[in-house]
C-alpha cells in the first residue's frame, strides 16, 4: 500500500482508503475516487499536480491531496 | 400550442451549453438563480406544434447538497418539476456521467438519456448497445452530436413522446440488501408521518441516510420528522459497527455497483486502452519542460491579437465619442446642459466604452480557448507555481493573466474557480496587474521625466504590480482568507474544436454583461463627478474652485508625503478612479486652462480635443509596443509621433513643475496601485453580489498604494535622489 502521490506512471491500481472527508470526500466521490475503484496515474511530475485516469475521465489533482490517497497494485 | 417545459442536466464539459445555443440560437435569457450567484440559463425554440421552453441547468457531478449549482439543479428538478429532463452523457466516460442520471432516476425525474461525443467514443474502441442500456435503465437513450444536427429531430421526437407519457424508473435501482433494508423502512415512516413533501419519499429515505444538511433541515422544519430522524440515527449507528463506514459510503457504493452492472452488459471496452488524439497533444502541451515554454506562448499570441485587433476598433470607438462631443459641443453652443453631456456622459461613459472592442475580442479567444479545453492544461501547468507563491491553484492564474488586458475580464473569470475564498482572493489581486488603461499614464509620465530610461521604468512598474500581487496574496492567505489552501480536483476535459456558434454565443454573454451593468453604474458615477466638477455653477469646469478643485485642495495634504501634494495631481487621481486613463486627460484640461506655459494661444476647446487624439495615439503605441513582446526597453516609444502630448515643450514644462522626478515614480506607483477603477469595482461587486467587496477592496488598495509609494518617496529622499 503506497498514497498515490508515490504510484509510478501507467500502472492500473485500486484504492485502498481515501483520507479525506466532508466535502471534499463527496466531490472526489462523485468524480469516481472512493474506496474499492479503479485508478491509474497518467502523468506524475514531481513537484506540481497528478493528472490520473479514473472510469475513463481525466483528472488533475493536488500532490497534497493524492498523498491522502492510499492506493494498491491490482 | 402546447408547451414542453424541457431542462437539460448533466456533468461539465459534456456539451450540454453547445445543445443549448444548437436549439436556442440567440433566444435566450442568461441571470441569475434567485438569490444566487449561479448563472441561470433560458431560452426557447419551436419544434412541431410545440413550444419548447429549455433551461440549462448548471453542470454537475451529483446532486447533494455540497455545491450551490447541485441544490439549485435539485430544487428546480423538486420544486418546478420540468416536463422532461434531457440527461447529456459524454459517451467515453459512461460510468462517471450515470453516477448523475441514477441520482436523477431517485429523484423521480422523467428522463431522457442523449449520449453525446460518440465519435471519441469509438476513438478510444468503446461500443455502446444503446438498446440494451436504455432497456436496464428502463429510460430512452438517443445517440446525438451536439456540434451537428445527427440524432437531433430523433430526440425531439422522444422528448415530445416522453413529455406525454412520463416514465419514472424508482424500481430499477438495486443498492443491495443492506441499504435497500434500511431505506424501505425509512420510507415507511416518511409515508407515514409526513407524506405531503414534494420529492420522493424514497429519494427522501437516501437522502437522509447519505445525512444530506438540507433534506434533514426541511424534515424539521415539517415538525413531524421526530420519529424519522431517530430512526436515521439508529440506521447510522448500524452501519457503523457493521461496516466501520457510514451509510453514505455504501449508497455510492451501491450507486457506482449499479453502475458498473449496467455498463459490463452494455458496454464493450477494448482490452488495453487506446491512446488518443488528446492524449498524444497532452503529452507535448502538459510536458514537464515544454508545458510552461507553450503556455506561455499562447498567453502571448493571445495578447498580440487582442491588441492588434482590439486597439483600433478601440480607437474608432474614441474618435467615435469624441466626435460626438465635438458636434453635440457645436450645435449646443457653450452651457450647462452641454457640459452635462460632453463632460459628464460622454466623456465618463466613453471613456469606459473605449475597451469594449478590446474586452469583445478577449473574450472571444478566452472562449475559444475554454472551449476547446486549452485552459483547464493551463491550470495545469502554472498550478506548480501559484501553489509555491502563492498558495492558489492554477487556475487562480488565468484570471491574472487577464488583468494585463483588463481587469474586467480578469474578475469575471475567476468565474472558474470553485471555491470561494480562492475566487475572493483572486479578484482582490488580479487589480494589480498592470491594465492597458495604465500605460498611457506611464507614458506621459516617463516622457517628461525619464526620457533616457522610459522602456525599463515602465518595465519596473509592471513587475511591481506582480511583486505587490503576490505578497498581498501570501499576507491574505495568512490572514483574512486564512485556512488550508483549497484542495484541488478538476476534470481535464478532451480536446475539442469550438463551434464557432458557441463561442460567439460565449463571447457575447459574457461581454453583453459587461456593458449592461457596468454601464449603469459606471453612467450614475459619471454624473455626479461631472456634477463634482461643474458646481458651483458658474466655475471652470474642473478648475480650483469647482467643488473637485476644492476636494483636490483639502485633500492634497495627504498625498504630500508620498512626492505630490499639489491639487492637481489629487484631482487627477480622484478621476482616475472613473478609469485609469483619465488621469492623462486630467492633466490635459488643467495644461488647456493654465495654457500659458506651453505659450500657445488656442482656446480650450481646441487644445483638449488635440490632447484627446494625441492621447489616443501615446495608448495605441504603447499598448501595441508591450505586446509586440519586444522588450520592455522599447516601449512607448512615443517620441516619434510629431503630435504628441508629451514632446510638448509646455506641457513638460507644466509637469516638471508639479513633479521631481522622484515624486512622479512615486506618482506612476500610485495610479499602478491605488483604488481599482469603477468598472473593476462593478465587476467585483456584481461577482460577489455585495458592496462588501468591492469597498474592502477600493479601501485596501489605496492603502497598499499609500504605503508603497511613501517607501518609495521617502526611501529615494533618504538614498538621495531629489
Amino acid at each position: 500500500m503506497m498514497s498515490l502521490a508515490m504510484a509510478t506512471e501507467n500502472e492500473n491500481l485500486k484504492i485502498v482508503q481515501v483520507w479525506h472527508g466532508g466535502k471534499f470526500q463527496k466531490r472526489l466521490q462523485e468524480m469516481g475516487i472512493y474506496k474499492d475503484s479503479q485508478i491509474k496515474v497518467i502523468k506524475n511530475d514531481i513537484p506540481g499536480p497528478l493528472i490520473v485516469d479514473v472510469k475513463g475521465s481525466r483528472l488533475i489533482i493536488g500532490r497534497g491531496q493524492a498523498q491522502k490517497i492510499m492506493v494498491e497494485g491490482e | 400550442m402546447d408547451k414542453i417545459k424541457i431542462a437539460l442536466a448533466g456533468n461539465p464539459n459534456v456539451g450540454k451549453s453547445t445543445l443549448f445555443n444548437r436549439w436556442t440560437g440567440m433566444r435566450q435569457h442568461v441571470g441569475n438563480w434567485p438569490g444566487k450567484t449561479v448563472e441561470k440559463k433560458e431560452g426557447s425554440f419551436k419544434y412541431d406544434q410545440y413550444g419548447m421552453e429549455v433551461i440549462d441547468l448548471p453542470g454537475n457531478y451529483s446532486l447533494t447538497a455540497y455545491s450551490v449549482e447541485e441544490v439549485v439543479s435539485r430544487d428546480y428538478i423538486v420544486g418546478e418539476k420540468p416536463d422532461v429532463i434531457v440527461n447529456i452523457i459524454d459517451a467515453a466516460n459512461l460510468e462517471r456521467n450515470l453516477y448523475l442520471t441514477v441520482q436523477m432516476m431517485e429523484l423521480g425525474a422523467n428522463l431522457v438519456l442523449a449520449l453525446n461525443m460518440n465519435k471519441f467514443a469509438r476513438e478510444k474502441g468503446l461500443k455502446i448497445n444503446k438498446k440494451q442500456l436504455s432497456e436496464l435503465l428502463g429510460v430512452p437513450v438517443i445517440e446525438i452530436e451536439a456540434v451537428d444536427d445527427t440524432g437531433s429531430e430523433k430526440l425531439l421526437q422522444t422528448i415530445v413522446k416522453v413529455s406525454k407519457s412520463p416514465n419514472v424508473v424508482l424500481d430499477r435501482l438495486e443498492y443491495g440488501n443492506e441499504v435497500s433494508e434500511h431505506t424501505k423502512q425509512l420510507e415507511k415512516i416518511i409515508d407515514q408521518d409526513i407524506p405531503q413533501l414534494d420529492a420522493p419519499s424514497s429519494w427522501i429515505a437516501l437522502k437522509l441516510m447519505e445525512e444530506d444538511p438540507e433534506i434533514i433541515k426541511k424534515i424539521e422544519e415539517t415538525g413531524k420528522g421526530q420519529r424519522v430522524l431517530k430512526e436515521i440515527k439508529k440506521i447510522q449507528r448500524h452501519f457503523n459497527d457493521v461496516f466501520g463506514d457510514d451509510a453514505d459510503a455504501a449508497i455510492t457504493d451501491a450507486r457506482y455497483g449499479f453502475i458498473a452492472g449496467l455498463v459490463s452488459e452494455s458496454v464493450k471496452k477494448p482490452k488495453i486502452d487506446k491512446v488518443t488524439r488528446s492524449d498524444l497533444i497532452d503529452r507535448v502541451v502538459t510536458h514537464k519542460y515544454l508545458g510552461i515554454p507553450i503556455f506561455l506562448l499562447i498567453m502571448w499570441l493571445t495578447f498580440q491579437i487582442t491588441f492588434t485587433l482590439g486597439d483600433p476598433l478601440g480607437g474608432y470607438v474614441e474618435e467615435a465619442f469624441a466626435w460626438l462631443g465635438e458636434t453635440i459641443a457645436a450645435s449646443m453652443g457653450e452651457g450647462f446642459l452641454t457640459s452635462f453631456i460632453v463632460d459628464g456622459i460622454i466623456g465618463g461613459v466613453g471613456g469606459v466604452l473605449v475597451f469594449v472592442p478590446l474586452i469583445f475580442i478577449l473574450f472571444l479567444i478566452l472562449s475559444i480557448l475554454e472551449d476547446s479545453g486549452y485552459l483547464a492544461r493551463a491550470a495545469f501547468v502554472m498550478d506548480r507555481f501559484m501553489h509555491k507563491l502563492v498558495g492558489l491553484h492554477g487556475k487562480s492564474f488565468i484570471p491574472m493573466i487577464l488583468g494585463f488586458g483588463c481587469a474586467v475580464p480578469g474578475i469575471m473569470a475567476t468565474r472558474t474557480l470553485e471555491n470561494e475564498r480562492d475566487r475572493l482572493l483572486t479578484m482582490l489581486i488580479v487589480p494589480f496587474m498592470s491594465c492597458s488603461a495604465r500605460l498611457p499614464v506611464y507614458a506621459l509620465i516617463v516622457a517628461a521625466f525619464f526620457s533616457a530610461y522610459q522602456g525599463w521604468v515602465i518595465f519596473s512598474l509592471y513587475l511591481l504590480g506582480i511583486v505587490v500581487a503576490i505578497i498581498v496574496a501570501a499576507i491574505f492567505k495568512k490572514t483574512i482568507f486564512k485556512g488550508m489552501s483549497a484542495p484541488f480536483v478538476m476534470e481535464l476535459p478532451p480536446y475539442r474544436l469550438p463551434t464557432a456558434k458557441g463561442a460567439l454565443i460565449h463571447m457575447w454573454e459574457r461581454g453583453a454583461l459587461f456593458l449592461k451593468k457596468a454601464g449603469t453604474i459606471i453612467l450614475a458615477l459619471s454624473v455626479v463627478i461631472w456634477a463634482l466638477s461643474s458646481l458651483p455653477v458658474g466655475v471652470e469646469y474642473g478648475s480650483q474652485e469647482s467643488v473637485t478643485g476644492q476636494i483636490g485642495t483639502v485633500l492634497s495634504p495627504i498625498f504630500a508625503p508620498l512626492g505630490f501634494g499639489e491639487w492637481q495631481a489629487t484631482v487627477a487621481i480622484i478621476y482616475g478612479f472613473l478609469a485609469k486613463e483619465v488621469v492623462v486627460s486630467t492633466f490635459g484640461t488643467l495644461y488647456g486652462i493654465d495654457g500659458d506655459g506651453g505659450g500657445e494661444e488656442a482656446s480650450d476647446e481646441e487644445v483638449s480635443a488635440n490632447e484627446t487624439a494625441s492621447v489616443e495615439q501615446v495608448s495605441n503605441e504603447a499598448s501595441g509596443e508591450q505586446v509586440s513582446g519586444e522588450t520592455a526597453v522599447e516601449e512607448a516609444s512615443a517620441e516619434e509621433e510629431e503630435t504628441a502630448l508629451e514632446e510638448d515643450p509646455g506641457y513638460i514644462a507644466v509637469m516638471q513643475e508639479l513633479f521631481t522626478p522622484l515624486s512622479a515614480y512615486a506618482y506612476m506607483v500610485f495610479v499602478l496601485l491605488y483604488i481599482p477603477c469603477l468598472a473593476t469595482l462593478a465587476a467585483i461587486r456584481r461577482e460577489t453580489n455585495s458592496w462588501k467587496w468591492p469597498a474592502f477592496a477600493a479601501v485596501y488598495t489605496f492603502v497598499v498604494a499609500y504605503v508603497v509609494s511613501f517607501v518609495v518617496y521617502q526611501g529615494g529622499l533618504i538614498m538621495g535622489f531629489a
